[in-house]
């Protein structure tokens, strides 16, 4: 059939919290600007947030139903790798493109057991296993490559650069909507984050690369006269709420240009752990040992 | 007193209590809710609760998502019911620690029935609410706890109901230890807490939370950081009631312990009338 004819299905899923919507209205939006007919679909809100969301985005040039039916998915975009699973049968079977986050949001009923390494009930399946079941593919660690420009929600925008090589709308229109969608002070992160998905996903049709990054810390050591003290600042974990600058007696911390707390002022700390107390994602420890101790 | 101290005190290292591969945990920016967990933490370590003999009990909210972060039994159960799913616990596991945490929506709209009752049985559970005065995880509806004036999604043209007062409530029903708290005293909030888990019988903890994301933008109320602070300043800590002739902050919220009273530990009697039961058989 004729591909102008025909009407093209997104189906783009994830768990509440990650932007799913955001996506399917960058995509609605940009295909009802090219006059195409535009139908889209969300269940939302119904989850609790961690739960489940889907939103279906139907484009051509005339779309009667807003929902999907099964086995008619030409692209499933998932922000989260097992949710993309659930949905992997959605999929037209000869001809479906998966574009995937390979980011595991373990619910909560997936842990069983509390043991330390014990492996949680969670989708076994390799990123191999799924990439060899479809007619074309990508695995990628959006959400790494996101943190590493500096904001891992920015992950969506990541995977919208991916989702936007298998699709045939110019990239500066990509990059226009993207824009006007985000909030104004987001638009620099989003314009990276869509531009480094889509470099990626130019690099092959049948793509896996989950290389994770490792928990960044930073550690920074005060010597005071008879306690010596240790900063560890979990970037990972930061998420830029200020509450540790702002509450400081000292002033000695500060937002670095990623939004991520640091020690600016190490000489300063009294090592009075104020901050850690306070911080709300348990980023900051900040540990006192005597000094006789600490030297032996 | 209960044998709460069976482990030598350690200092405190909250990664020892948070499952590592669930962290960082789902919370907005600067939520309260994550300095509320970090303190009851820090209570129940300095309780000296095996992990293993701690029982973490949550209802649904942003609140409620707590317990998928606490390396210890947890229980992640149905939105205003986590009190019914801990009775049942402690009356089964007397040697469990319950704690139950829960939001103001979960505890007061949908689960105040429960409160009320748990509140009068006295049965030895440690409630924890976490208010942020919304229903933070829907979308910022309003809650029994939301105060008058306020803008959520559902009163968009300010909240004309009173709200609660929480802890006269649990008071009245019965709670034998009743405490407020904010976050931004987060010393002040581990003492109370460590209060409650050591108390006998029902105890019911009010944390004044914040909900940055929503309600905070949606009323105006600054940044993190000056939500935080201005509630501090809007509390009238009990520890001042004797330090200045005139009252200090006379119609502020009181926070500290507020009420604790010497009422029957209901699993106690329950347990005993089992007893007999059997050796009447
Ligand atoms: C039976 C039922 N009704 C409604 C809901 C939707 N729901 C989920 S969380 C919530 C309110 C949570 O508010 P609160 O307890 O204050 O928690 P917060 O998110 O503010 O911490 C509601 C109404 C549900 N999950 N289950
Ligand atoms: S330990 Fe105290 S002085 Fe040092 S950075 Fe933290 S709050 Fe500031
Ligand atoms: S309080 Fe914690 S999350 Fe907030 S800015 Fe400081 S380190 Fe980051
Ligand atoms: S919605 Fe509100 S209560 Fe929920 S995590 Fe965000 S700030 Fe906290
Ligand atoms: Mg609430």
């Amino acid at each position: 059939m004729d591909k102008r004819n025909r009407t093209t299905n997104v189906l783009i899923v994830g768990v509440g919290g990650q932007g799913v919507i955001m996506v399917s209205k960058v995509l609605a939006q940009l295909c009802q600007e090219a006059g195409h007919d535009v139908k889209q679909s969300e269940v939302h809100g119904m989850a609790k947030r961690g739960g489940g969301v889907f939103s279906h985005v139907r484009f051509g040039p005339k779309v009667w139903s807003p929902t999907i039916p099964e086995g008619e998915v030409d692209i499933l975009v998932a922000l989260e790798w097992a949710e993309g699973l659930r949905w992997i049968r959605h999929l037209k079977p000869e001809t479906g493109t998966f574009i995937a986050d390979c980011q595991k949001i373990v619910p909560p009923f997936a842990c069983r057991s509390r043991k330390r390494g014990a492996e949680p009930a969670y989708a076994p399946q390799t990123p191999e296993e799924i990439i060899d079941q479809v007619h074309a593919g990508y695995v990628m660690d959006a959400t790494g490559l996101a943190a590493n420009l500096g904001n891992a929600r920015a992950a969506n925008t990541v995977l919208l650069g991916a989702l936007s090589t298998a699709l045939d709308f110019p990239e500066a229109a990509w990059a226009q909507v993207i824009a006007a969608t985000v909030p104004p002070k987001s638009v620099g992160i989003n314009a990276r984050a869509f531009t480094e998905g889509r470099a990626w996903a130019l690099g092959g049709t049948k793509r896996i690369d989950v290389t994770a990054s490792g928990l960044q810390k930073s550690r920074a050591e005060v010597h005071h006269p008879q306690v010596e003290t240790v900063v560890e600042i979990t970037a990972d974990w930061c998420k830029g709420c200020d509450i540790c600058v702002k509450s400081c007696p000292e002033r000695c911390l500060r937002l670095n240009d990623q939004l991520k707390a640091e020690l600016a002022l190490p000489e300063l700390c009294t090592g009075c752990q104020l901050c850690s107390w306070l911080c709300p994602d348990m980023a900051i420890s900040v540990t006192n040992t005597p000094v006789q101790e600490a030297a032996s | 007193m209960k044998d709460t101290k069976t482990e030598t005190a350690a200092s405190f290292d909250v990664n020892d209590y948070l499952r590592q591969d669930r962290m960082p945990h789902f919370l907005c920016p600067g939520c309260g809710h994550g300095i509320a967990l970090r303190a009851l933490l820090w209570a129940v370590h300095e309780q000296g609760i095996p992990k293993d003999r701690l029982a973490v009990v949550s209802g649904i909210g942003c609140s409620g998502r707590l317990s998928a972060y606490i390396d210890a039994n947890t229980f992640h159960t149905t939105h205003g019911r986590p009190l019914t799913f801990a009775t049942g616990l402690k009356l089964a596991r007397p040697d469990l620690h319950v704690i139950v945490i829960t939001g103001d929506g979960d505890c007061l709209a949908i689960g105040g029935n429960h409160l009320i009752h748990a509140c009068r049985r006295n049965l030895d559970i440690t409630c924890v609410m976490l208010n942020n005065e919304i229903y933070g995880m829907t979308g910022g509806q309003v809650s029994p706890m939301t105060a008058e004036g306020r803008f959520t999604t559902t009163t968009p043209e300010g909240n004309t109901e009173p709200n609660f007062d929480a802890c006269a409530l649990a008071a009245a029903a019965g709670a034998s230890f009743v405490g407020r708290e904010v976050t931004a005293q987060v010393l002040a909030l581990k003492t109370l807490l460590g209060q409650a888990i050591a108390h006998e019988g029902f105890s019911f903890v009010e944390v004044l939370s914040d909900c940055t994301e929503i309600y905070g933008r949606k009323n105006d109320l600054g940044a993190s950081p000056e939500m935080m602070l201005a509630k501090k300043s809007a509390m009238r800590p009990y520890a001042y009631r004797n330090t200045v002739d005139v009252p200090f902050r006379p119609n502020a919220l009181r926070t500290g312990v507020l009420t604790r009273t010497d009422r029957p530990e209901y699993g106690a009697a329950w347990r005993a009338m089992a007893a007999r039961i059997r050796e009447e058989e």
